[in-house]
């Protein structure tokens, strides 16, 4: 099992200053996945309590001279905390060196002990290197690589409709508001490009309905919803047509991955996953000085839908 | 009854930060019920803990932009202050200048509040509401017919003092002398510590002072402080001042003025005194006496 790669300076930005902080803000650890072709990071897919995420860049949107090569398809994950990785990437970074290089290592932390895994960073300077070990837990078997690689295959799954979620900071602030509120959050999407975030309790029902929003995959016309006039009424004959999902999640995992605009996505859309087993989020990036969407980054995350029943 | 607005009172409001920072001073403990009232002057919204502490704040009709109330009796509810705040609050986030549309009642006897934003987005909500089970008691501060003793201090003073109180504790005496005139507020409790406000012309602590024979009286801490510690930064840097007038049974009455500026239109750029005036909301606070104590 051997992976050494150098960090480009386009991937050090997207790691250091944009991923790996929304990634530390939703959980303390995530999974590595290197793949021939994929760098992928998996944030709690193995469990299914809790926000999935899942970030993937093609290779070359990260490293150069890519080497990788293991025994299960040249496949390779495993676990590491978040915070150590971001502070090795960023001490990394703020020594001026030649190029910064990743790679796979055992080592004994002390002689009488077994070797442990690493993942190596390696600055070289004109005079100086500086290497910097990440403990990381041992390498995924072949089941757990299957399994990550799965959960991977389901996320190409989307909703039959996501429909564009307006201004990330903006919401972030209605969010922060109306978690005061409840902790549960009802979101509906609708085909004609509504999307309704409200909270109900006893003694007050309060919520916000954006229109009019762009629609990816199935759309119908919004003029079929005839003359309600106020939203509840709308989304509820939206309902009864089949025109619209609608479900219950955690206020906080909700809030939780409103941190994905640390991302800096250029777009975000959302919506309800079939038979409404999970809230999808999709985030897109642009090529820089475009509006053509980078194909190399892509990041998704899935809420777990809580039961009517239960709430 | 106007066919086409089925409600008792429709209004639009432009500064709903404005509300919610002259609501959240009223805010002295958690679960607070309130009690608000309609009428074609304004809105008044009153929490009370009996026989102790009374906090009221007025919403006059100026303040909207539109108010529209039809009703033949004053409506009177009850609503949990904290859900109102919060509720309120929510609305705060949307950054384009809309009003905020707030009708009573609903078909359900509830508060309705509805704000539309451009294209089209909005956020709702529906509040229920109760029956109050206590009608608010009316105060009034007593005057023998004279000039009430009363002064007014910058509320960033008022609000410091009181805070520095907390130390001794238990039980707050403020005592108003004409000569030399002066404003004295002490505490014993753990320890004793003696605030003295000296009056002079010349400076600008105080906005106003009247007093013609000395008082001094006694009031519970906790309902002292409860009269200043809520009143939001924005309010207290505004410093447009708070005024304390004492009844002769010692009824004190605390009032804070408020601006409740509109949100900045990029087409209004001349100024209207008449309007100014009219963004001026009230909050004011009944303390009762301090019954155990000695004093008159």
């Amino acid at each position: 099992m051997k992976f050494k790669a150098f960090l480009t300076d386009h991937g050090v930005t997207l790691l250091e200053r944009r991923f790996l902080p929304a990634f530390e803000k939703i959980g303390k650890t995530c999974h590595i996945y290197l793949t021939p072709v994929h760098f992928i990071l998996l944030h709690n897919v193995l469990n299914s309590d809790g926000v999935q995420a899942i970030a993937q860049f093609s290779k070359d949107a990260v490293f150069d001279d890519y080497r990788i090569s293991s025994q299960n398809q040249n496949r390779i994950a495993f676990t590491v905390d978040l915070a150590l990785l971001l502070r090795a990437l960023k001490s990394s970074v703020s020594i001026y060196g030649d190029r910064l290089q990743l790679k796979l290592v055992r080592k004994r932390p002390s002689l009488s002990e077994r070797p442990m895994p690493y993942l190596t960073f390696e600055s070289k300077g004109l005079k100086s290197a500086i290497i910097q070990d990440v403990p990381i837990s041992q390498p995924l078997n072949r089941i757990d690589v299957e399994a990550l690689q799965s959960s991977l295959d389901m996320a190409q799954e989307l909703p039959r409709t996501l429909v564009q979620v307006p201004g990330l900071q903006n919401l972030q602030g209605l969010i922060d508001r109306l978690g005061k509120l409840g902790d549960v959050l009802e979101v509906a999407v609708t085909q004609y490009g509504d999307l309704h975030l409200q909270v109900s309790q006893t003694m007050v029902s309060i919520g916000s309905e954006y229109r009019k929003l762009r629609v990816l995959g199935v759309r119908s016309d919004p003029t079929s919803t005839g003359s309600a006039s106020s939203s509840a009424s709308r989304l509820q004959q939206a309902i009864q047509k089949g025109e619209a999902s609608r479900v219950l999640v955690n206020m906080k995992h909700f809030a939780k991955s409103l941190q994905c605009h640390l991302t800096r996505p250029d777009a975000a859309f959302c919506g309800v996953g079939e038979l409404d087993s999970c809230l999808f989020m999709m985030f897109q990036y642009f090529i820089p000085g475009t509006r053509l969407t980078d194909n190399t980054i892509s990041l998704h995350y899935r809420l777990p839908v809580l039961d009517p029943g239960v709430v | 009854m106007d066919a086409s607005n089925p409600f008792d009172l429709r209004c639009l409001l432009d500064n709903v930060q404005g509300m919610v920072d002259a609501l959240t001073c009223l805010r002295w403990k958690k679960q607070q019920d309130s009690i608000v009232e309609l009428s074609d002057h304004g809105l008044v919204i009153t929490v009370e803990e009996r026989g102790c502490l009374q906090a009221r704040v007025y919403f006059r009709k100026e303040l909207f932009r539109e108010y529209a109330y039809q009703a033949e009796v004053r409506p009177k509810f009850g609503i949990s202050l904290g859900l109102l705040i919060d509720s309120l609050n929510t609305f705060t986030s949307s950054t384009r200048a809309a009003a905020l549309e707030l009708s009573y009642p609903g078909p359900d006897m509830q508060m309705i509040f509805k704000l539309v934003d451009a294209n089209d987005s909005c956020i709702y909500a529906e509040m229920r509401t109760r029956i109050p089970d206590q009608i608010p008691h009316d105060y009034v501060i007593e005057d023998d017919g004279g000039t009430p003793i009363s002064f007014a201090v910058k509320s960033a003073a008022l609000k410091e003092a009181l805070d520095d109180l907390e130390w001794p504790g238990s039980s707050i005496e403020i005592t108003v002398s004409p000569v030399p005139p002066r404003v004295t507020f002490r505490g014993d409790g753990h320890g004793d510590l003696q605030i003295e406000f000296p009056y002079d012309r010349q400076r600008d602590l105080f906005i106003a002072f009247n007093c013609q024979r000395e008082i001094s009286y006694r009031y519970k801490y906790k309902f002292l402080k409860a009269t200043t510690s809520q009143i939001p930064v924005s309010i207290l840097k505004d410093n447009r001042g708070s005024k304390l007038t004492f009844g002769t049974n010692g009824l004190l009455k605390v009032q804070h003025l408020i601006s409740v500026k509109p949100s900045p239109t990029p087409h209004q750029h001349y100024y209207d005194p008449s309007q100014a005036q009219a963004r001026v909301s009230y909050i004011e606070f009944y303390v009762l006496p301090d019954v155990d104590s000695d004093d008159p």
